[in-house]
Protein backbone atom coordinates (compact mmCIF):
# COMPACT_ATOMS: atom_id res chain seq x y z
CA UNK A 1 0.00 0.00 0.00
CA UNK A 2 1.78 3.63 -0.96
CA UNK A 3 1.66 6.65 0.90
CA UNK A 4 0.06 9.70 1.04
CA UNK A 5 2.31 13.48 0.14
CA UNK A 6 1.43 14.02 3.93
CA UNK A 7 2.60 10.33 5.05
CA UNK A 8 5.94 10.45 2.90
CA UNK A 9 6.65 13.85 4.17
CA UNK A 10 5.76 12.77 8.13
CA UNK A 11 7.60 10.00 7.27
CA UNK A 12 11.25 11.44 5.99
CA UNK A 13 11.08 13.81 9.00
CA UNK A 14 10.67 11.15 11.37
CA UNK A 15 13.44 9.20 9.93
CA UNK A 16 11.36 6.30 8.89
CA UNK A 17 10.45 4.46 5.92
CA UNK A 18 6.73 4.36 6.66
CA UNK A 19 4.11 5.95 8.59
CA UNK A 20 0.55 5.46 9.03
CA UNK A 21 -2.70 7.47 10.09
CA UNK A 22 -2.72 7.77 13.82
CA UNK A 23 1.51 6.90 14.45
CA UNK A 24 2.72 9.47 16.93
CA UNK A 25 5.74 11.28 15.35
CA UNK A 26 8.86 12.64 16.39
CA UNK A 27 9.19 14.78 13.47
CA UNK A 28 12.58 16.96 12.61
CA UNK A 29 11.27 20.32 11.40
CA UNK A 30 12.56 21.70 8.27
CA UNK A 31 11.26 25.30 8.47
CA UNK A 32 9.96 27.55 11.92
CA UNK A 33 8.05 30.45 10.87
CA UNK A 34 7.30 32.59 14.26
CA UNK A 35 4.90 36.14 14.14
CA UNK A 36 5.81 39.14 16.28
CA UNK A 37 3.01 38.58 18.83
CA UNK A 38 4.23 34.99 19.96
CA UNK A 39 7.61 37.73 21.22
CA UNK A 40 5.58 39.50 23.19
CA UNK A 41 3.99 38.63 26.87
CA UNK A 42 0.49 38.21 25.82
CA UNK A 43 1.03 34.55 26.38
CA UNK A 44 3.42 34.37 28.84
CA UNK A 45 4.93 36.89 31.12
CA UNK A 46 8.54 36.22 30.10
CA UNK A 47 7.83 36.04 26.62
CA UNK A 48 9.10 33.67 23.79
CA UNK A 49 12.65 34.54 24.34
CA UNK A 50 12.64 34.57 27.81
CA UNK A 51 11.36 31.29 28.31
CA UNK A 52 13.25 30.11 25.52
CA UNK A 53 16.51 31.27 27.16
CA UNK A 54 15.79 29.86 30.20
CA UNK A 55 15.16 26.37 28.94
CA UNK A 56 18.37 26.80 27.06
CA UNK A 57 20.44 27.58 30.30
CA UNK A 58 18.64 24.80 31.81
CA UNK A 59 19.52 22.05 29.09
CA UNK A 60 22.76 23.47 29.29
CA UNK A 61 23.50 24.33 25.86
CA UNK A 62 23.69 28.63 24.38
CA UNK A 63 22.20 28.17 21.21
CA UNK A 64 18.70 27.77 19.17
CA UNK A 65 18.52 24.41 16.77
CA UNK A 66 19.11 25.64 13.73
CA UNK A 67 18.36 29.37 13.27
CA UNK A 68 18.90 29.69 9.85
CA UNK A 69 15.51 27.55 9.53
CA UNK A 70 14.08 29.91 11.20
CA UNK A 71 11.90 32.98 9.76
CA UNK A 72 10.37 35.84 11.94
CA UNK A 73 7.86 38.66 10.68
CA UNK A 74 6.11 41.58 11.85
CA UNK A 75 2.45 41.33 11.10
CA UNK A 76 1.48 44.47 12.77
CA UNK A 77 2.98 47.71 11.45
CA UNK A 78 3.55 50.21 12.87
CA UNK A 79 3.00 48.49 16.17
CA UNK A 80 0.00 49.41 17.72
CA UNK A 81 0.33 48.67 21.24
CA UNK A 82 3.23 49.06 24.00
CA UNK A 83 2.86 45.12 24.00
CA UNK A 84 3.30 44.19 20.55
CA UNK A 85 6.08 47.03 20.39
CA UNK A 86 7.73 44.83 23.07
CA UNK A 87 7.35 41.69 21.26
CA UNK A 88 8.90 43.11 17.83
CA UNK A 89 12.12 44.42 20.24
CA UNK A 90 12.43 41.10 21.48
CA UNK A 91 12.41 39.55 18.34
CA UNK A 92 14.81 41.72 17.37
CA UNK A 93 17.34 40.71 19.65
CA UNK A 94 16.81 36.71 19.59
CA UNK A 95 17.43 37.36 15.58
CA UNK A 96 20.86 39.88 16.03
CA UNK A 97 21.48 36.89 18.95
CA UNK A 98 20.78 33.89 17.09
CA UNK A 99 21.14 34.78 13.21
CA UNK A 100 17.27 33.98 12.19
CA UNK A 101 15.84 35.61 9.09
CA UNK A 102 12.99 38.79 9.96
CA UNK A 103 11.41 40.77 7.89
CA UNK A 104 9.69 44.04 8.67
CA UNK A 105 9.25 47.56 7.03
CA UNK A 106 9.00 47.20 3.57
CA UNK A 107 10.30 43.50 2.89
CA UNK A 108 7.16 42.56 5.25
CA UNK A 109 3.40 42.22 5.52
CA UNK A 110 1.15 39.34 6.22
CA UNK A 111 3.68 36.84 7.66
CA UNK A 112 2.47 33.95 5.24
CA UNK A 113 2.53 35.58 2.39
CA UNK A 114 6.06 36.59 3.23
CA UNK A 115 6.70 33.22 3.79
CA UNK A 116 5.60 32.39 0.11
CA UNK A 117 7.02 35.07 -1.49
CA UNK A 118 10.65 35.34 -0.45
CA UNK A 119 10.71 31.58 -0.80
CA UNK A 120 10.55 29.96 2.21
CA UNK A 121 8.27 27.67 1.25
CA UNK A 122 9.00 24.47 -0.80
CA UNK A 123 7.92 21.23 -2.16
CA UNK A 124 8.49 18.59 0.33
CA UNK A 125 9.56 20.21 3.48
CA UNK A 126 7.99 20.07 6.74
CA UNK A 127 6.94 23.27 7.78
CA UNK A 128 5.30 24.61 11.57
CA UNK A 129 4.59 27.88 11.91
CA UNK A 130 3.68 29.99 15.42
CA UNK A 131 0.04 30.78 14.29
CA UNK A 132 -2.71 29.25 13.07
CA UNK A 133 -3.23 29.59 9.48
CA UNK A 134 0.60 28.21 9.04
CA UNK A 135 -1.11 25.72 7.24
CA UNK A 136 -1.26 28.03 4.17
CA UNK A 137 1.93 26.91 2.92
CA UNK A 138 0.42 23.42 1.51
CA UNK A 139 -0.33 25.08 -1.44
CA UNK A 140 3.23 24.68 -2.61
CA UNK A 141 3.02 20.77 -1.70
CA UNK A 142 4.54 21.01 1.39
CA UNK A 143 3.31 19.67 4.87
CA UNK A 144 2.53 22.79 6.98
CA UNK A 145 1.07 23.37 9.89
CA UNK A 146 0.40 26.06 13.20
CA UNK A 147 1.40 25.39 16.35
CA UNK A 148 1.32 27.01 19.97
CA UNK A 149 3.50 28.67 22.35
CA UNK A 150 5.17 26.18 23.96
CA UNK A 151 5.44 24.04 20.76
CA UNK A 152 7.45 26.76 19.50
CA UNK A 153 9.87 27.32 22.28
CA UNK A 154 10.39 23.22 21.93
CA UNK A 155 11.21 22.98 18.36
CA UNK A 156 13.53 26.23 19.04
CA UNK A 157 15.21 24.34 22.08
CA UNK A 158 15.21 20.86 19.67
CA UNK A 159 14.14 21.20 16.17
CA UNK A 160 11.90 18.67 16.66
CA UNK A 161 7.79 18.53 17.35
CA UNK A 162 5.50 15.83 18.57
CA UNK A 163 2.19 14.49 16.27
CA UNK A 164 -0.11 12.39 15.31
CA UNK A 165 -0.15 11.47 11.36
CA UNK A 166 -3.21 12.32 9.86
CA UNK A 167 -5.78 10.09 7.96
CA UNK A 168 -6.35 12.01 4.47
CA UNK A 169 -9.81 13.10 2.73
CA UNK A 170 -9.29 13.00 -1.39
CA UNK A 171 -10.81 16.24 -2.71
CA UNK A 172 -11.44 15.87 -6.09
CA UNK A 173 -12.02 18.88 -8.11
CA UNK A 174 -13.41 17.73 -11.46
CA UNK A 175 -14.99 19.87 -14.38
CA UNK A 176 -13.98 23.37 -15.71
CA UNK A 177 -13.62 25.82 -13.34
CA UNK A 178 -15.66 29.05 -14.43
CA UNK A 179 -13.55 32.59 -14.71
CA UNK A 180 -15.97 33.67 -11.72
CA UNK A 181 -14.79 31.42 -9.17
CA UNK A 182 -11.93 31.61 -6.75
CA UNK A 183 -10.54 29.00 -3.98
CA UNK A 184 -12.56 31.25 -1.40
CA UNK A 185 -15.49 30.05 -3.31
CA UNK A 186 -14.59 26.19 -4.06
CA UNK A 187 -13.29 26.38 -0.28
CA UNK A 188 -16.23 27.31 1.36
CA UNK A 189 -18.03 24.95 -0.52
CA UNK A 190 -16.24 22.07 0.33
CA UNK A 191 -16.41 23.10 4.08
CA UNK A 192 -19.98 23.61 3.69
CA UNK A 193 -20.39 19.93 2.23
CA UNK A 194 -17.93 18.29 4.62
CA UNK A 195 -20.06 20.70 7.59
CA UNK A 196 -18.28 22.08 10.35
CA UNK A 197 -16.74 18.64 12.38
CA UNK A 198 -15.92 17.13 8.88
CA UNK A 199 -12.18 17.19 8.51
CA UNK A 200 -10.98 17.49 12.50
CA UNK A 201 -7.17 16.56 12.55
CA UNK A 202 -7.45 14.96 9.77
CA UNK A 203 -5.39 15.98 5.91
CA UNK A 204 -7.55 17.60 3.43
CA UNK A 205 -5.53 16.70 -0.19
CA UNK A 206 -6.75 18.40 -3.68
CA UNK A 207 -6.73 16.71 -6.70
CA UNK A 208 -8.27 16.33 -10.07
CA UNK A 209 -8.16 17.30 -13.44
CA UNK A 210 -9.24 20.85 -12.63
CA UNK A 211 -6.40 21.69 -10.28
CA UNK A 212 -4.65 22.40 -13.10
CA UNK A 213 -6.58 25.68 -13.70
CA UNK A 214 -6.79 26.91 -9.89
CA UNK A 215 -4.26 29.65 -9.62
CA UNK A 216 -1.44 29.20 -6.39
CA UNK A 217 -2.92 32.14 -5.18
CA UNK A 218 -6.25 30.71 -5.09
CA UNK A 219 -5.15 27.26 -3.54
CA UNK A 220 -3.09 29.17 -1.09
CA UNK A 221 -6.98 30.65 -0.25
CA UNK A 222 -8.51 27.30 -0.35
CA UNK A 223 -5.16 25.93 2.54
CA UNK A 224 -5.07 28.74 4.44
CA UNK A 225 -9.17 27.72 5.26
CA UNK A 226 -7.96 24.44 6.49
CA UNK A 227 -7.57 25.03 9.86
CA UNK A 228 -10.99 26.73 9.73
CA UNK A 229 -12.39 23.56 9.05
CA UNK A 230 -10.25 21.89 11.73
CA UNK A 231 -7.72 19.86 9.39
CA UNK A 232 -4.36 19.47 10.56
CA UNK A 233 -2.99 20.64 7.63
CA UNK A 234 -3.82 20.61 3.96
CA UNK A 235 -1.92 20.20 0.24
CA UNK A 236 -1.98 20.29 -3.68
CA UNK A 237 -0.22 18.37 -5.58
CA UNK A 238 3.40 19.39 -6.83
CA UNK A 239 2.36 19.91 -10.42
CA UNK A 240 3.71 21.99 -13.13
CA UNK A 241 1.83 25.71 -11.93
CA UNK A 242 3.15 24.99 -8.35
CA UNK A 243 7.06 24.09 -9.47
CA UNK A 244 6.95 27.15 -11.80
CA UNK A 245 5.76 29.42 -8.92
CA UNK A 246 8.39 27.72 -6.47
CA UNK A 247 11.19 28.46 -9.04
CA UNK A 248 9.90 32.00 -9.94
CA UNK A 249 10.16 33.15 -6.08
CA UNK A 250 14.00 31.93 -6.31
CA UNK A 251 14.05 28.47 -5.28
CA UNK A 252 15.99 25.84 -6.81
CA UNK A 253 16.86 23.65 -4.80
CA UNK A 254 13.82 21.14 -3.61
CA UNK A 255 13.01 17.56 -3.85
CA UNK A 256 8.87 17.60 -4.70
CA UNK A 257 7.18 14.21 -3.15
CA UNK A 258 4.01 13.22 -4.73
CA UNK A 259 1.12 10.93 -3.10
CA UNK A 260 1.82 7.46 -4.80
CA UNK A 261 -1.43 6.06 -6.90
CA UNK A 262 -1.96 3.13 -4.53
CA UNK A 263 -2.01 5.94 -1.39
CA UNK A 264 -5.02 4.94 1.29
CA UNK A 265 -7.74 7.96 1.71
CA UNK A 266 -9.87 7.74 4.83
CA UNK A 267 -12.66 9.45 2.49
CA UNK A 268 -13.02 10.83 -0.82
CA UNK A 269 -15.04 13.57 -1.72
CA UNK A 270 -15.53 15.05 -5.23
CA UNK A 271 -16.80 18.38 -6.37
CA UNK A 272 -17.34 19.73 -10.09
CA UNK A 273 -16.65 23.33 -10.51
CA UNK A 274 -18.53 23.61 -13.87
CA UNK A 275 -21.37 26.15 -13.78
CA UNK A 276 -20.71 26.66 -9.75
CA UNK A 277 -22.31 29.22 -8.15
CA UNK A 278 -20.07 31.94 -5.48
CA UNK A 279 -20.28 30.88 -2.08
CA UNK A 280 -20.64 32.74 0.66
CA UNK A 281 -20.13 32.19 4.49
CA UNK A 282 -22.90 33.33 7.06
CA UNK A 283 -22.02 34.57 10.08
CA UNK A 284 -21.07 32.13 13.37
CA UNK A 285 -18.25 29.84 11.49
CA UNK A 286 -16.57 29.60 8.22
CA UNK A 287 -18.59 26.08 7.06
CA UNK A 288 -21.77 28.26 7.28
CA UNK A 289 -20.90 28.39 3.45
CA UNK A 290 -24.13 28.73 0.84
CA UNK A 291 -24.58 29.69 -2.73
CA UNK A 292 -24.19 33.80 -2.41
CA UNK A 293 -28.35 33.53 -3.90
CA UNK A 294 -29.25 32.70 -0.09
CA UNK A 295 -28.31 36.04 1.22
CA UNK A 296 -28.39 38.04 -1.65
CA UNK A 297 -29.82 41.33 -0.27
CA UNK A 298 -28.39 41.88 3.24
CA UNK A 299 -27.94 45.17 3.43
CA UNK A 300 -23.56 45.54 4.53
CA UNK A 301 -21.67 48.30 6.87
CA UNK A 302 -18.64 47.20 5.71
CA UNK A 303 -16.46 45.16 2.83
CA UNK A 304 -13.15 44.06 3.59
CA UNK A 305 -10.25 42.72 1.37
CA UNK A 306 -7.14 41.96 3.44
CA UNK A 307 -5.92 38.70 5.28
CA UNK A 308 -3.69 35.85 5.13
CA UNK A 309 -6.49 34.46 3.27
CA UNK A 310 -7.19 36.25 0.28
CA UNK A 311 -5.90 40.25 -0.31
CA UNK A 312 -3.04 39.20 -2.63
CA UNK A 313 -2.12 40.29 -6.65
CA UNK A 314 -4.86 37.98 -7.88
CA UNK A 315 -7.59 39.30 -5.37
CA UNK A 316 -6.23 42.94 -5.94
CA UNK A 317 -6.81 42.74 -9.62
CA UNK A 318 -10.08 41.20 -9.44
CA UNK A 319 -11.42 43.95 -6.97
CA UNK A 320 -10.12 46.53 -9.07
CA UNK A 321 -11.63 44.64 -12.03
CA UNK A 322 -14.99 45.35 -10.64
CA UNK A 323 -14.39 48.17 -8.89
CA UNK A 324 -12.81 50.89 -12.20
CA UNK A 325 -15.23 53.88 -12.83
CA UNK A 326 -17.88 53.10 -10.06
CA UNK A 327 -17.40 54.23 -6.09
CA UNK A 328 -18.42 52.27 -3.24
CA UNK A 329 -21.86 52.54 -1.66
CA UNK A 330 -21.89 55.56 0.74
CA UNK A 331 -23.06 53.54 3.47
CA UNK A 332 -20.05 51.23 2.95
CA UNK A 333 -16.87 51.54 4.16
CA UNK A 334 -14.34 49.52 1.94
CA UNK A 335 -11.30 48.83 3.49
CA UNK A 336 -7.72 47.03 1.44
CA UNK A 337 -4.80 46.00 2.82
CA UNK A 338 -2.62 44.02 0.47
CA UNK A 339 -1.16 41.20 1.89
CA UNK A 340 2.58 42.01 1.21
CA UNK A 341 4.40 44.75 0.66
CA UNK A 342 5.07 42.83 -2.67
CA UNK A 343 1.52 42.79 -3.73
CA UNK A 344 1.32 46.35 -2.58
CA UNK A 345 3.65 47.67 -5.12
CA UNK A 346 2.99 45.04 -7.43
CA UNK A 347 -0.15 46.20 -7.08
CA UNK A 348 0.96 49.96 -7.69
CA UNK A 349 2.70 49.34 -10.55
CA UNK A 350 -0.52 47.38 -12.49
CA UNK A 351 -2.32 50.63 -11.33
CA UNK A 352 -4.74 49.22 -8.81
CA UNK A 353 -4.03 51.98 -6.36
CA UNK A 354 -5.23 54.20 -8.09
CA UNK A 355 -8.37 52.58 -8.88
CA UNK A 356 -9.24 51.74 -5.41
CA UNK A 357 -8.43 55.78 -4.58
CA UNK A 358 -10.79 56.86 -6.99
CA UNK A 359 -13.79 54.02 -5.81
CA UNK A 360 -13.21 55.88 -2.64
CA UNK A 361 -11.80 52.69 -1.43
CA UNK A 362 -9.64 52.92 1.99
CA UNK A 363 -6.08 51.73 1.31
CA UNK A 364 -4.21 50.38 4.03
CA UNK A 365 -0.50 49.64 5.12
CA UNK A 366 0.26 45.53 4.52
CA UNK A 367 -0.75 43.79 7.92
CA UNK A 368 -3.32 41.85 9.55
CA UNK A 369 -5.26 44.91 10.08
CA UNK A 370 -8.61 44.66 10.52
CA UNK A 371 -9.34 41.02 11.06
CA UNK A 372 -8.64 40.84 14.32
CA UNK A 373 -8.79 44.41 15.22
CA UNK A 374 -11.72 46.10 16.58
CA UNK A 375 -13.51 47.73 13.47
CA UNK A 376 -17.63 46.47 13.69
CA UNK A 377 -20.06 48.78 15.74
CA UNK A 378 -22.92 46.49 17.36
CA UNK A 379 -25.90 45.78 14.72
CA UNK A 380 -23.19 46.25 12.06
CA UNK A 381 -22.32 43.84 8.80
CA UNK A 382 -19.44 42.93 7.29
CA UNK A 383 -18.51 41.01 3.91
CA UNK A 384 -15.06 40.01 4.35
CA UNK A 385 -12.56 38.46 1.95
CA UNK A 386 -11.11 36.56 5.57
CA UNK A 387 -11.04 33.42 6.91
CA UNK A 388 -13.14 33.98 10.34
CA UNK A 389 -16.39 34.77 11.05
CA UNK A 390 -16.85 33.95 14.73
CA UNK A 391 -18.72 36.30 17.28
CA UNK A 392 -17.00 38.91 18.24
CA UNK A 393 -13.46 38.11 15.44
CA UNK A 394 -13.78 41.93 14.38
CA UNK A 395 -13.80 43.20 17.82
CA UNK A 396 -17.79 42.93 18.69
CA UNK A 397 -20.01 40.04 19.28
CA UNK A 398 -22.99 41.75 18.24
CA UNK A 399 -21.83 42.45 14.87
CA UNK A 400 -22.05 39.93 12.12
CA UNK A 401 -19.41 39.23 9.53
CA UNK A 402 -20.08 37.26 6.02
CA UNK A 403 -16.75 35.60 4.21
CA UNK A 404 -16.81 35.56 0.60
CA UNK A 405 -14.17 36.06 -1.84
CA UNK A 406 -12.81 39.40 -2.97
CA UNK A 407 -14.68 39.63 -6.34
CA UNK A 408 -18.04 39.04 -4.02
CA UNK A 409 -16.42 41.38 -1.37
CA UNK A 410 -15.79 44.30 -3.83
CA UNK A 411 -19.38 44.13 -6.11
CA UNK A 412 -21.31 43.91 -2.67
CA UNK A 413 -19.17 47.24 -1.70
CA UNK A 414 -20.50 48.99 -4.70
CA UNK A 415 -24.28 47.83 -4.40
CA UNK A 416 -23.85 48.54 -0.37
CA UNK A 417 -25.80 44.92 0.05
CA UNK A 418 -24.30 41.19 -0.72
CA UNK A 419 -24.69 40.61 -4.26
CA UNK A 420 -23.63 38.01 -7.23
CA UNK A 421 -20.28 39.29 -8.35
CA UNK A 422 -21.10 37.81 -11.63
CA UNK A 423 -23.44 40.28 -12.67
CA UNK A 424 -20.73 43.18 -12.07
CA UNK A 425 -17.66 41.52 -13.68
CA UNK A 426 -16.96 43.38 -17.00
CA UNK A 427 -16.62 40.46 -19.67
CA UNK B 1 -1.23 15.57 37.28
CA UNK B 2 -2.42 12.00 37.97
CA UNK B 3 -3.22 9.34 35.59
CA UNK B 4 -6.51 8.61 37.02
CA UNK B 5 -8.65 10.99 39.07
CA UNK B 6 -12.19 12.39 39.32
CA UNK B 7 -13.72 15.38 38.92
CA UNK B 8 -16.90 17.72 38.50
CA UNK B 9 -18.31 18.35 35.44
CA UNK B 10 -19.09 21.53 33.44
CA UNK B 11 -20.49 21.47 29.89
CA UNK B 12 -20.40 23.55 27.06
CA UNK B 13 -21.61 23.46 23.20
CA UNK B 14 -20.19 22.75 20.25
CA UNK B 15 -17.69 24.84 18.08
CA UNK B 16 -16.08 27.06 21.39
CA UNK B 17 -13.61 28.86 19.82
CA UNK B 18 -10.37 29.81 21.44
CA UNK B 19 -11.16 33.63 21.53
CA UNK B 20 -14.28 32.65 23.65
CA UNK B 21 -12.33 30.16 26.00
CA UNK B 22 -9.92 33.05 26.70
CA UNK B 23 -10.00 34.26 30.63
CA UNK B 24 -11.64 30.98 31.51
CA UNK B 25 -14.52 30.67 28.85
CA UNK B 26 -15.39 34.58 29.57
CA UNK B 27 -16.85 34.28 26.16
CA UNK B 28 -19.92 32.06 26.87
CA UNK B 29 -19.86 32.38 30.52
CA UNK B 30 -18.31 36.03 31.86
CA UNK B 31 -18.99 34.23 35.64
CA UNK B 32 -17.44 30.80 35.01
CA UNK B 33 -14.20 31.82 36.49
CA UNK B 34 -15.77 32.79 40.12
CA UNK B 35 -17.73 29.45 40.02
CA UNK B 36 -14.89 26.82 38.67
CA UNK B 37 -12.97 24.99 41.38
CA UNK B 38 -9.73 23.38 40.75
CA UNK B 39 -10.22 19.76 40.04
CA UNK B 40 -13.15 20.36 38.46
CA UNK B 41 -13.44 18.89 34.34
CA UNK B 42 -14.60 20.72 31.44
CA UNK B 43 -17.12 18.55 28.97
CA UNK B 44 -17.84 20.00 25.27
CA UNK B 45 -18.84 19.13 22.13
CA UNK B 46 -17.23 18.77 18.68
CA UNK B 47 -14.56 21.44 17.41
CA UNK B 48 -13.51 22.27 21.18
CA UNK B 49 -10.62 24.99 20.85
CA UNK B 50 -11.21 25.93 17.29
CA UNK B 51 -9.43 29.31 16.09
CA UNK B 52 -6.94 31.01 17.14
CA UNK B 53 -3.77 29.36 18.58
CA UNK B 54 -2.85 31.68 20.53
CA UNK B 55 -2.38 30.26 24.06
CA UNK B 56 -3.76 32.57 26.68
CA UNK B 57 -6.45 30.44 25.94
CA UNK B 58 -5.65 27.18 27.36
CA UNK B 59 -3.36 28.76 29.93
CA UNK B 60 -6.34 29.82 31.41
CA UNK B 61 -8.14 27.04 31.91
CA UNK B 62 -4.52 25.19 33.21
CA UNK B 63 -4.23 28.21 35.74
CA UNK B 64 -8.18 28.00 36.85
CA UNK B 65 -6.94 24.47 37.97
CA UNK B 66 -9.03 23.12 35.24
CA UNK B 67 -8.33 18.77 35.51
CA UNK B 68 -9.49 17.94 32.10
CA UNK B 69 -10.89 18.77 28.60
CA UNK B 70 -12.87 16.06 27.47
CA UNK B 71 -14.47 16.76 24.04
CA UNK B 72 -16.48 15.03 21.20
CA UNK B 73 -13.37 16.51 19.13
CA UNK B 74 -10.61 19.28 19.87
CA UNK B 75 -8.58 21.38 17.37
CA UNK B 76 -5.05 19.86 17.18
CA UNK B 77 -3.06 23.11 17.99
CA UNK B 78 -5.47 23.15 21.57
CA UNK B 79 -5.25 19.61 22.29
CA UNK B 80 -1.12 19.66 22.01
CA UNK B 81 -0.94 22.64 23.74
CA UNK B 82 -3.15 21.31 26.20
CA UNK B 83 -0.27 18.36 26.96
CA UNK B 84 1.98 20.38 26.12
CA UNK B 85 1.05 22.63 29.21
CA UNK B 86 0.35 19.64 31.55
CA UNK B 87 -3.54 19.24 31.31
CA UNK B 88 -5.48 15.96 29.34
CA UNK B 89 -7.26 16.69 26.53
CA UNK B 90 -9.00 13.80 25.38
CA UNK B 91 -11.27 13.57 22.62
CA UNK B 92 -13.99 11.02 23.43
CA UNK B 93 -16.85 10.31 20.73
CA UNK B 94 -20.41 10.36 23.09
CA UNK B 95 -18.61 12.38 26.31
CA UNK B 96 -20.86 15.09 25.25
CA UNK B 97 -23.91 13.32 25.94
CA UNK B 98 -23.59 10.80 28.51
CA UNK B 99 -23.19 12.91 31.06
CA UNK B 100 -25.21 15.96 32.74
CA UNK B 101 -23.32 19.58 34.59
CA UNK B 102 -22.78 18.87 37.84
CA UNK B 103 -22.12 14.98 37.95
CA UNK B 104 -18.71 13.40 38.79
CA UNK B 105 -16.99 11.42 36.31
CA UNK B 106 -13.53 9.08 37.00
CA UNK B 107 -10.87 9.09 34.25
CA UNK B 108 -8.24 6.56 33.23
CA UNK B 109 -5.67 8.03 30.99
CA UNK B 110 -3.95 5.09 30.88
CA UNK B 111 -6.80 2.38 29.80
CA UNK B 112 -8.70 5.07 28.38
CA UNK B 113 -12.06 5.32 30.14
CA UNK B 114 -14.49 7.63 31.21
CA UNK B 115 -16.95 6.67 33.86
CA UNK B 116 -20.21 8.91 34.91
CA UNK B 117 -20.02 8.02 38.67
CA UNK B 118 -23.95 9.16 39.17
CA UNK B 119 -25.24 6.30 36.87
CA UNK B 120 -21.78 3.82 36.53
CA UNK B 121 -22.03 4.53 32.57
CA UNK B 122 -18.79 4.76 30.57
CA UNK B 123 -17.06 6.33 27.33
CA UNK B 124 -13.96 5.12 25.73
CA UNK B 125 -11.20 6.47 24.14
CA UNK B 126 -7.78 5.76 22.64
CA UNK B 127 -5.02 5.10 25.96
CA UNK B 128 -2.68 7.75 26.07
CA UNK B 129 1.14 6.54 25.42
CA UNK B 130 3.85 6.30 27.79
CA UNK B 131 5.64 9.68 26.44
CA UNK B 132 2.08 11.40 26.32
CA UNK B 133 2.15 10.38 30.31
CA UNK B 134 5.73 11.50 31.12
CA UNK B 135 4.67 15.09 29.36
CA UNK B 136 1.57 15.26 31.62
CA UNK B 137 3.30 14.31 34.51
CA UNK B 138 6.50 16.69 34.11
CA UNK B 139 4.02 18.90 34.35
CA UNK B 140 3.85 19.98 30.38
CA UNK B 141 6.87 20.08 28.12
CA UNK B 142 8.90 22.79 29.09
CA UNK B 143 9.49 20.91 32.69
CA UNK B 144 9.78 17.91 30.90
CA UNK B 145 12.28 19.36 27.77
CA UNK B 146 14.29 20.90 30.77
CA UNK B 147 14.50 17.71 32.99
CA UNK B 148 15.15 15.09 30.28
CA UNK B 149 17.80 17.29 28.57
CA UNK B 150 19.57 18.55 32.06
CA UNK B 151 19.84 14.91 33.20
CA UNK B 152 22.45 12.78 31.62
CA UNK B 153 20.70 9.59 33.79
CA UNK B 154 18.07 9.92 31.30
CA UNK B 155 19.35 9.42 28.94
CA UNK B 156 18.65 11.95 26.60
CA UNK B 157 20.89 13.93 23.66
CA UNK B 158 19.71 16.47 21.89
CA UNK B 159 18.75 14.29 18.62
CA UNK B 160 16.68 11.85 20.97
CA UNK B 161 13.23 11.68 19.96
CA UNK B 162 10.53 13.94 22.41
CA UNK B 163 8.24 10.84 21.82
CA UNK B 164 8.87 7.63 20.82
CA UNK B 165 6.15 5.56 18.76
CA UNK B 166 6.38 1.66 19.02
Amino acid sequence: MGMTITEKICARAAGKDRVRPGDMIDAEVDKLYIKDLRFSKAEDPKGLYGVFKEVLKDMGITKAWDPEKVIINFDEQPARSTRRLEGQERAKEFSNEHGATLYEGYQGGIGHNVMVEKGHVRPGEFIVGADSHSCTYGALSCFATGIGFTETVGVLATGRIWLKVPPAIYVELAGRRPPWIWGKDIVLRIMAEMGANGAVNKTLEYGGSAVADVSVESRLSMCNMAVESLALNAVFPPDERAIEYVKQVGNTAFTPVASDADAEYESRLRFDLTDMEPFVAAPGVPSNGQPVHEVIGTKINQAFIGTCSNSRIEDLRVAAKILKGKTVHPGVRMIVTPASYGAYFQAREEGLLQIFEKSKVLLTASECGICTRPSLATGEVCISSGNRNFPGRMGNRDARIFLGSPATVAASALAGEIVDPREFLPA
Amino acid sequence: MKKHFKGKVWKFGDCIDSGNIKGVMAGVDPEFHTKVQPGDVIVAGINFGMGSSAEDAPRSLRNAGIAAVLAESISNIYLRTLINLGLPAIECVGVSTFVDEGQEIEVDLESGTVRNLKDGTSRTFPPFSDQAIVILEKGGLIPYLKSSFASPSAGHDKNLPLWRSE
